[in-house]
């Protein structure tokens, strides 16, 4: 399966990571650069978390950018289903990660974007991919 | 060479409706592209200022990691 029509969510770490230029993380700001270009859902949880990380005139600034895609760009700010997070909690998840997991179900997103390796990884079956900024980037050129 | 506006128009107004459509959507995509750094540098300068901008990939993670259960924790609050 590839990247090239599939929506994908990109977890807070990728964006703040990309935000910052962190050095650790370069394929953080690359992913970033090419937001245009790639399907992307930004769930309730994410969001709260960029907010937590961000003034209110960087978050509107954000959103302004952000906007410039509605086609490819999809906020959403309802809740998870209280249903499939406690499935993840369940199965093993911190509150906080079955939150992530359950947005990307019940998107029917099939790629996460985490730059913690250790996450959800030791859940079976979960009904999305789990990949990393510079896997994604590798995706997307596979595909050019 | 710099040209007038009028003559940038003119020049593009020449060119092939497809070539038009992706003059355009270049056009949109640096403009993105360059809000996106203009906001990433502003970022940048907030936590220069926080004296954050050095801290490690690890730390920033913990932080975030904390932040996701804290808030996870009051959204769904039961």
């Amino acid at each position: 399966m590839t990247t090239g029509h599939n929506w994908v969510v990109l977890d807070t770490n990728v964006w703040i990571f990309g935000f910052r230029n962190q050095p650790e993380h370069p394929a953080c700001s690359q992913v970033l650069r090419r937001l245009n270009r790639l399907y992307v859902k930004v769930p309730r949880q994410v969001l709260l978390e960029l907010r937590a990380n961000l003034s209110e005139k960087e978050m509107s600034e954000l959103f302004r950018l952000l906007g410039h895609y509605p086609d490819r760009i999809d906020i959403r700010w309802d809740k998870a289903e209280m249903e499939l997070v406690r499935k993840y909690q369940k199965l093993g998840c911190k509150l906080g990660d079955a939150v992530i997991a359950a947005h990307v179900e019940e998107m029917n997103v099939r790629i996460l974007i985490s730059e913690n390796r250790d996450f959800l990884e030791e859940i079976k079956g979960l009904p999305f991919r789990v990949l990393n900024a510079e896997d994604l980037l590798r995706e997307l050129e596979s595909i050019k | 060479m710099s040209l007038t506006i009028n003559e940038l128009a003119e020049k593009i107004a020449a060119l092939d409706p497809s070539e038009q459509e992706a003059l355009i959507e270049r056009v949109a995509e640096l403009n993105f592209q360059r809000g996106l750094e203009t906001f990433s540098q502003k970022y940048r300068e907030r936590l220069t200022q926080e004296k954050k901008i050095n801290q490690k990939a690890d730390e920033v993670m913990a932080e975030l990691e904390k932040i996701r259960q804290e808030i996870a924790a009051d959204d769904y609050r039961t």
